[in-house]
């Protein structure tokens, strides 16, 4: 799994901040996936041909390393996950309680139509703080319809 | 874009969730978030747990005439319908359990006047239950102060994956509540069932036991609680189960549909014993655990108009009020509106009432196998979805289910009330 340093690497380094954020920001940001490496200016100069390419190349399979595999045939909507899920806990005060995320509400993900749909994956846990050992959505599916890699 | 309605009530289970969001696109419901497959079936018309599966919907009213359908107008099937029923001496209604209070109140009235017996579909169940409150008292709670308080939880022969999928999220073992701040980290969450069921998951002591050991468990569970040693036959995980209720400060058992296959008065009786002497150090609730969305709605409305939660029997003179279910044998004419009755019978009891070819009139949105074999067929709207309903949730609040798409087809309710309006004149 790519981590800051290893981004930071195919970043300029010079902390120019024109793209609002320092450059370990800027990774941080990208693995976070709110920023792609198009948003870095300095990128698209001729120096640095093949580093966007590079980024992508690392923050692609990334999303697939982190990832998680939701089996439509297995799921029953029942939401476990969804108020398992170690980022709702804190950012999501319907999912605490029980209850489904409100439109409104910046969730991982959400169950439409009886099924548990990834809304924002870039928000998982594992994913954003190197929170590498949560595993709750998975642990509690009881149709075991959520896979982990 | 669609219009989306939000904190929609879902007429799927029991739980009657209060926080689906749904979006329709003119008469079109098109997603539902924060539903369940149980949900989903009712909102998109497809099987219980297989999304993909459409359910033929009934629009048009029926009428078998010589072993034949015949598609007619809503009044002649009314008219065949009342016909059908009036003619009967021993009328039954069954089911009702997943209709509307509306329709429930409707039905009571057509039973009263035809002089039928009124049958829940889970009277099996239920009636042992409220039969266990009147001689023990009601151990009771609203589902909220369960989610709040009690960190104890026990599914006896209960599945909720199954009969209410979002039970546990909401309310009994995954939600975080004012003293359960840490959601199941705060609770204990236990099960006994005859078969290992999803519930293992996330239940540290699952009891599996044999049928037929279900009473001997609480009894020897009483015993120990009580400081005595349990009585002959020991049943494997008592002194586990006996732990789990002694560690508990406030506890819920949840019972569900596999009771009823037992000894269920007993069982019963003996669980409101046990959850009685738990009362006497703490708080502990018995619940039953409806799959049905509006069970607790009809037992409601039997309580108040007949003073009993059983099955009313208008035809034997003075009212009597039944906790076994009916001997269908003793039955010429059923009226089955909410429930699918061939479906939950023996094989046996749906040949006997072929046999005998027992006229079977059915209100209902769907095909299903009791319209595969009625004499009439009068099909009605969604209740909750299509048209404007009450329901009671498990634990007995009365909520508003909101009218989502129009419908071309009657209501339940008033498909019984003009039913009821015919028989009235042809007396």
């Amino acid at each position: 799994m790519a981590a800051v340093e290893d981004l930071l690497e195919f970043l300029p380094g010079a902390d120019c901040r024109q793209c609002g954020a320092s450059c370990a920001e800027f990774a941080r940001l990208l693995l976070a996936r709110e920023l792609t490496p198009e948003d870095c200016p300095v990128l698209h100069e001729p120096d640095y041909a093949g580093f966007i390419e590079a980024l992508h190349e690392l923050l692609g399979p990334l999303a697939a390393a982190a990832g998680m595999r939701i089996d439509p045939e297995k799921c029953n909507g029942c939401g476990i996950c969804v108020a398992m899920c170690e980022f709702h806990l804190g950012n999501c005060a319907a999912a605490r309680l029980g209850k489904g995320p409100r439109p409104q509400d910046q969730v991982v993900f959400r169950v439409v139509n009886g099924t548990v749909v990834v809304v924002r994956q870039e928000l998982c846990t594992r994913l954003v703080q190197a929170a590498e050992k949560c595993s709750k959505c998975a642990q509690y599916c009881p149709t075991e319809a959520i896979e982990l890699f | 874009m669609g219009v989306r309605h939000e904190s929609i009530i879902c007429p799927g289970c029991g739980c009657l969730c209060d926080d689906l969001d749904v979006t329709v696109e003119g008469d079109r419901i098109v997603e539902v978030t924060n539903v369940c497959l149980w949900g989903v079936s009712r909102f998109f018309h497809a099987k219980k747990f297989h999304p993909k599966k459409e359910r033929h919907r009934l629009l048009t009213p029926r009428v078998r005439h010589q072993g034949r359908w015949e598609m007619v107008s809503y009044d002649a099937a009314l008219a065949e319908a009342a016909q059908v029923m009036s003619r009967a001496r021993r009328p039954l209604i069954y089911g009702l359990t997943n209709s509307g209070s509306f329709a429930q109140e409707a039905a009571l009235k057509l039973a009263r006047t035809l002089r039928a017996r009124l049958e829940p579909a889970d009277l099996a169940f239920k009636a042992p239950y409220y039969r266990s409150i009147q001689q023990h008292g009601l151990d009771w709670a609203p589902l909220e102060v369960i989610r709040d308080e009690a960190d104890a939880v026990l599914f006896w022969g209960a599945n909720p994956i199954h009969s209410a999928p979002r039970h546990v999220v909401r309310y009994a073992a995954f939600a975080r509540g004012r003293f359960t701040e840490r959601g199941i980290e705060d609770r204990q969450v236990a099960a006994v069932d005859i078969y290992q069921t999803e519930l293992a998951r996330f239940c540290p002591l699952f009891i599996k036991i044999n049928p037929g050991q279900e009473l001997d468990l609480v009894l020897g569970a009483a015993a120990i609680l009580a400081g005595e040693p349990p009585p002959d036959p020991v049943v494997r995980g008592v002194r586990r189960l006996a732990q789990f209720l002694a560690n508990a400060s406030c506890g819920v058992i949840f019972c569900g549909r596999g009771v009823s296959y037992g000894p269920a008065l007993e069982l019963f009786d003996r669980l409101a014993r046990l959850v009685g002497f738990l009362n006497r150090e703490k708080r502990f609730f018995l619940f039953p655990l409806s799959g049905d969305f509006n069970s607790s709605g009809l037992y409601h409305l039997l309580l108040n108009e007949v003073g009993g939660a059983g099955a009313p029997d208008f035809g034997a003179g003075e009212l009597a009020t039944h906790s076994l279910p009916v001997n269908f044998r003793e039955v010429d004419a059923v009226l089955v509106a909410g429930a699918d009755l061939l479906w939950f019978l023996p094989e046996e009891q749906v040949g006997d009432l072929k046999r005998r070819r027992v006229p079977i009139v059915v209100l209902s949105p769907f095909a299903n196998r009791t319209t595969g074999q009625a004499a009439v067929i009068l099909p009605t709207a969604l209740a909750g979805i299509e048209t404007v309903e009450v329901a009671y949730r498990m634990d007995g609040l009365p909520l508003v289910l909101k009218q989502l798409v129009p419908s071309a087809l009657p209501p339940d309710h008033q498909a019984l009330t003009d039913l009821h309006r015919l028989i009235g004149a042809q007396d």
